[in-house]
């Protein structure tokens, strides 16, 4: 039922079995098409048998801003990961996982250290997804996120900067494995 | 709309301080002062430019002006320029491109000039960047050409593909003369030949040759191939090596794969298709670790299509057959998705086997069958399941079909498990029993005599042996009372609503989806085309509708988040005239940003005339789409253009200039600017701008193809590729289309010529004179080509069935009056009127008759004392009251139109001569009088009247008479009477009777009363 590509500027026209759906943000045009422009190999795309996309994930290849260079919070050449996501009837097949490695097969191609992504802490079915692909968490954002995902009292949440290693990185100096201890502010994720 | 990108240029580092202050400070008199009086000084043209770019930012005209003047100097003085002035100038003309200042006849070249001069400088990039952001290719191509002899064998490679890239760019543009065309093309092929043969001929290539290396540069190549090659050296290409299909898949590099089967799909390359395909998969199997890296279902459809039309199809099925086998062995280290992908090539491959090759399967099953049967037993419980062998069922004859329903499926119930998988199961069978109530091959053809008696139907249903056409009434009937009877018992069964959390869907949707579907197609519903009567009511029986919408609303209620049914939902309430209501389920969807243009048609298409009175809401109804389309089409080259050159992505320039293309010729640009413009006009608004004047209107001419992208990838569509898709039934009328598109952009031109008011000017006569004559012959041109234009689209095979019957009456209208115009402005006072205005006249009377009959007429209840809500026809049928309204403003306004020009010719030249034909005026003012006046006194009666009959009280009993039966039909149930009792008493059931019903019925009576409410307020002159 599914078929992985590249994404091609014409998906957008066929984006509502993802995007209607309320967990996925549609963006604006420019947000596509700045990842298409910049780092086609990593958009992918799962369609189904009439077109429609099913699942994607868009991410980016790049480093911190050499200012940055001698900052403890500075990152060496990466992927990131920025959005993922599958239509609610293409779920349970492993969409997302499958998609996630394409993207990996990018970043390796690219010559990426790791591929890290955010993720809300309460978000326990996504933080155990990734980490059953190989992903840790490297450090605790405090407050990243303007509203908790699950408890309306509380006015912020903090994020899990996840991170793999990849073939670049044999020594696996960029991943570490108390994570959860370290703690940076919002100011500091570049 | 255009603005610069980089803000206030900086002036040279020569330039004193206090200049530089007023400068940066936009103190525009000190600066244009001080720039004056150090260009006397100095002696340097820099300060007469900061000075003229000062001037620019003035009010006044003149002033304004200069810098076009300097910049036309530049351009003509064949020296380098000086690029700060350039920066200056182009600062200064930021708010003039596309109007005064064409960028690439000054701008664009004066930087090409001075990159081709200094190709070296980091200054030329900024040129570069400069002149594709105003989409100026002849000039950026020539940039990229000086930039790649500039740095020609260097590390950086993108100097040597924007040259190659530009150059092809160029040569499909517009911009291209065609005398350069076939120069450019062969330059960007030969170009890429002779890198391709590099590569081809090297045992390894060093970053700085000029070979092909990265995957977007040998994409690159295929492409410019493909568009400017020959199909014999694409595909000897294709084969070769190193840059073959096969060894760029070997190095991960999929996208070339896709093009080629693409390409060669397009040629009817079937052999070779079928080799890639099999060597792909091929390259899967090999290696200690297997890959599923091409596993995908369209591969495999590919693979088995080619097999079964290459000249020995019989073995190249044994060869798909084999090699699937292989990945059969194989399936259980694939990913549940490929996995999937694997039994649906298996489903594939034995519906491309012909047919009785494979003989019987044991227990008499085709081949087809027991390969269903077991792709269902694996996956019955996903919700894709329908989807994914939907077309397979379509595709079964008759005798396969009865086995699947009498002998599989059953079947597969009995061993399906616990009680919820088997409801799930029997879900899946009504949705298979709806389709193939959709399919011809359950229906056979009957004596039209028999048993002595005629029969109705040509047909006979093969399931029920009724005698019917597609759909069987009986069968929908059957399966509406059994699926409703499954819907119950899940409701009333504890233990399977606490099973519903841990299945994929709840049934119950499902349930609903099939019998709403099948209620539609019992009350009458067919495809909106322009042969469907236009009031639901003469076509459609209103409460089996009704009884659709509810079963569909209730199921809402339970589940909100279900996209598909409130798609759904919208459609039928749009259908059914509650704009308002149907706007409530739309807003939560959230269309919004990117998606706008694909999903937009499918709540604003033709919602102007449906009900204005959504556009008098707190917030301008179609803002967001309007600032879509001017925040992306504001400048002339695509959005993020530069980075996709800036990082070298070859094949994301094109499809991004494409998508461009693309975006600026939407329909659903051409619907909100057109829906808007009628809104406005209802309410006696300001439109802005003429319509062929707007910003956005500015690439679409007579000959552009308006471009539909319309997405129902998320309707739930029960239907088979028999008949029409669901949403062809669901829509008032034809899609969006390119015909429907261009008469909506012509017939607004023609309303803003008849509106349009001259400003009153105070001109000495021989001016008057001139200015007259001048209007005069723009007037006659527009008409001519308004006339032209609109008859031509008109008379255009396919027109007819992309519009609905009012739509064509009022194109029709404007088109005559177009015409009529013509000939009354054209014909001299002296000559005698030609009779094609009589003519005219008379197809506009005979056209204004079928739009009157499209209105159902509304009848007083004392008139109809029946339980059915006489207004509703009408409330059903708003759009066809609205182009009544719209042709009989069209006609006073011509009549208008034309008396204002008699006039003002009058007041220029006392002597009568040059005035209007005196016959014409009379037709046209006879047209206004006879047939307009009282087409808008018509529209206003009915609006009253509907008004009138929504206040009366009583219609929430009348609307729930409607779908559950009022008093009489009642004691006939009782007594175990009435036709569709059965299927009402299912419904029933479902929705929980009558008494669950009311909340829905005000919500539906309510909206209807709001949009006559709209309605009421709309401006009738």
């Amino acid at each position: 039922m599914a078929n992985f590509r590249r994404f091609r500027p014409d998906d957008l026209n066929k984006l509502s079995k993802c995007n209607l759906d309320p967990f996925t943000e549609t963006y604006d045009l420019g947000f596509y098409l700045q990842y298409y422009a910049k780092w086609p190999s990593l958009f992918q795309v799962a369609e189904d048998q009439h077109g429609n996309i099913i699942g994607y994930i868009m991410g980016k290849l790049e480093s911190s801003p050499d200012v940055y260079q001698f900052s403890e919070h500075y990152l060496p050449w990466h992927a990131h990961i920025t959005a993922v996501t599958v239509a609610p009837e293409a779920r349970r097949l492993g969409i997302g996982k499958l998609l996630t490695e394409q993207l990996e097969v990018a970043a390796d191609a690219g010559d990426a250290w790791f591929v890290d992504l955010f993720v809300r802490v309460s978000n326990h079915k996504a933080i155990n997804f990734y980490k059953s692909m190989g992903y840790s968490v490297f450090r605790v954002v405090k407050d990243y996120y303007g509203e908790h995902a699950t408890d309306p009292s509380l006015s912020s949440e903090d994020a899990y900067d996840m991170r793999k290693p990849m073939k670049r990185d044999v020594k696996k100096e960029h991943v570490r494995d108390d994570g959860e201890k370290h703690e940076v502010d919002p100011s500091d994720v570049w | 709309m255009s603005s610069y990108r980089y803000g206030r240029p900086a002036l040279k580092n020569s330039v004193d301080v206090q200049l530089q202050t007023a400068f940066s400070d936009g103190n525009w008199n000190t600066v244009i002062r001080l720039a004056t009086k150090r260009a006397a000084t100095l002696k340097d043209p820099y300060y007469e430019a900061i000075k003229m770019a000062a001037e620019a930012q003035l009010e006044n005209t003149a002033e304004k002006c200069a810098v076009f003047g300097a910049i036309e100097e530049l351009v003509k003085d064949k020296k380098s320029p000086d690029i700060d002035t350039i920066e200056l100038y182009e600062w200064a003309c930021r708010d003039f491109f596309d109007a005064e200042v064409e960028y690439a006849d000054s701008l664009g070249p004066l930087r090409a000039r001075w990159a081709k001069a200094n190709p070296s400088s980091p200054l030329a990039l900024q040129c570069l960047r400069s002149c594709l952001e105003k989409w100026d290719l002849v000039s950026a191509q020539q940039i990229a050409t000086s930039l790649d002899k500039a740095y020609a064998n260097t590390s950086d490679r993108r100097y040597m593909f924007w040259n190659i890239t530009l150059t092809f760019l160029l040569s499909i543009s517009p911009q291209c003369t065609d005398a350069s065309r076939k120069v450019y093309s062969l330059l960007a092929v030969r170009q890429l030949e002779r890198a391709a043969d590099l590569t081809e001929n090297s045992a390894k290539l060093e970053v700085t040759d000029r070979g092909l290396l990265a995957e977007e540069e040998v994409c690159l190549y295929y492409r410019v191939l493909r568009s400017h090659g020959t199909k014999e050296e694409f595909i000897s290409r294709l084969k070769s090596p190193k840059l073959g299909a096969i060894n760029q898949l070997k190095q991960n590099r999929k996208v070339l794969f896709w093009e080629a089967l693409e390409a060669l799909e397009t040629w009817g390359e079937w052999d070779l298709i079928n080799n890639l395909c099999r060597e792909a998969l091929s390259l899967g199997l090999e290696g200690e670790k297997p890959s599923f890296f091409v596993c995908d279902l369209q591969i495999w459809k590919k693979f088995a299509l080619a097999a079964s039309k290459v000249e020995d199809s019989e073995s190249a099925l044994n060869e798909v057959q084999a090699v699937l086998k292989k990945y059969i062995d194989i399936k259980d280290q694939a990913s549940a998705m490929y996995k999937k992908n694997i039994s649906l090539a298996l489903l594939e491959t034995t519906f491309r086997l012909p047919t009785g090759s494979a003989g019987d399967e044991t227990g008499g099953l085709s081949p087809r069958v027991a390969q269903i049967g077991r792709f269902l037993d694996q996956y019955f419980e996903r919700l894709s399941a329908f989807e994914d062998v939907k077309s397979y069922v379509a595709e079964l004859s008759f005798d396969e079909v009865k086995s699947l329903l009498d002998e599989v499926i059953p079947k597969v119930v009995d061993e399906g498990g616990d009680k919820a998988k088997k409801i799930v199961l029997r879900t899946l069978e009504y949705r298979l029993r709806y389709l193939l109530s959709t399919c011809p091959q359950t229906l056979s053809p009957q004596l039209p005599v028999e048993g002595g008696q005629p029969q109705e139907q040509p047909s006979q249903c093969r399931i029920c042996t009724k005698a019917a056409s597609i759909p069987c009434l009986t069968c929908l009937k059957k399966l509406v009372v059994e699926a409703a009877a499954t819907y119950n018992q899940i409701t009333g069964d504890k233990e399977l609503l606490e099973a519903i959390p841990r299945l994929d869907k709840d049934p119950r949707l499902d349930l609903a989806l099939v019998l709403g579907m099948s209620l539609l197609k019992l009350s009458g519903l067919t495809p909106g085309t322009s042969d469907t009567n236009y009031s639901l009511w003469e076509s459609v029986d209103l409460g089996v509708f009704l009884q659709a919408v509810l079963v569909l609303d209730a199921q809402l209620q339970k589940t909100p988040e279900d996209i598909q049914l409130r798609l759904l939902l919208v459609q039928l309430y749009l259908l059914l005239g509650c704009a308002s209501y149907a706007y409530q389920l739309w807003t939560p969807l959230e269309v919004k940003r990117t998606i706008q243009d694909a999903l937009s048609p499918l709540f604003f298409d033709r919602i102007s005339d449906i009900s204005p009175g959504l556009f008098q809401g707190p917030r301008p109804l179609m803002e967001p789409l309007r600032s879509y389309y001017k925040h992306n089409l504001g400048e002339r080259s695509p959005v993020r253009i530069w980075d996709a050159f800036s990082a070298g992505s070859y094949t994301s320039i094109f499809d991004m200039t494409n998508y461009d293309h693309d975006l600026r010729r939407s329909s659903t640009l051409m619907m909100t600017l057109v829906e808007e413009r009628r809104a406005i006009r209802c309410y006696g608004g300001k439109i802005d701008s003429e319509i062929d004047q707007h910003p956005l209107t500015g690439n679409i001419n007579g000959g552009t193809v308006l471009v539909n992208k319309t997405d129902y990838g998320s309707f739930a569509n029960l239907e088979s590729a028999h008949g029409p898709p669901v949403q062809e039934y669901l829509r008032l009328g034809p899609g969006l289309s390119n015909e429907r598109s261009h008469l909506a952009y012509l017939s607004e031109q023609f309303l803003d010529l008849l509106l349009y008011k001259p400003p009153k000017e105070h001109k000495l006569a021989k001016q008057q004179v001139e200015a007259a004559r001048h209007d005069r012959e723009y007037t006659l041109e527009t008409l001519e080509r308004l006339s032209n234009s609109l008859a031509d689209i008109l008379h255009q095979p396919d027109t007819p069935s992309r519009l609905t019957r009012s739509e064509t009456s009022y194109y029709t209208v404007l088109s005559h009056l177009a015409a009529g115009l013509l000939v009354a402005l054209s014909t001299p006072r002296s000559d005698p009127i030609p009779k094609s205005l009589s003519h005219l006249t008379a197809s506009i009377k005979t056209t204004f008759t079928t739009l009157r009959s499209s209105l159902a007429p509304i009848s007083t209840t004392e008139e109809t004392p029946t339980t059915n809500p006489p207004a509703i026809p009408t409330l059903t049928s708003m759009p066809a009251l609205s182009y009544l309204r719209l042709s009989s403003l069209a006609i006073r306004s011509a009549a208008t139109f034309l008396t204002a020009s008699h006039d003002r010719e009058l007041a220029r030249n006392r002597t009568g001569r040059s005035g209007v034909h005196r016959d014409a005026l009379a037709e046209m003012r006879g047209l206004d009088a006879n047939v307009a006046v009282k087409g808008l006194a018509e529209v206003k009666g009915t609006v009253l009247r509907l008004k009138e009959a929504l206040g009366e009280g009583g219609w929430l009993d009348r609307v729930l008479d409607l779908v559950f039966g009022g008093e009489e039909e009642e004691e006939m149930k009782e007594e175990g009477g009435g036709g569709g009792g059965e299927v009402r008493r299912a419904v029933e059931e479902v929705v929980g009777g009558r008494g669950g019903a009311e909340e829905w019925a005000g919500k539906v009576v309510e909206s209807w009363r709001e949009g006559v409410m709209g309605w009421g307020m709309v401006r009738m002159e």
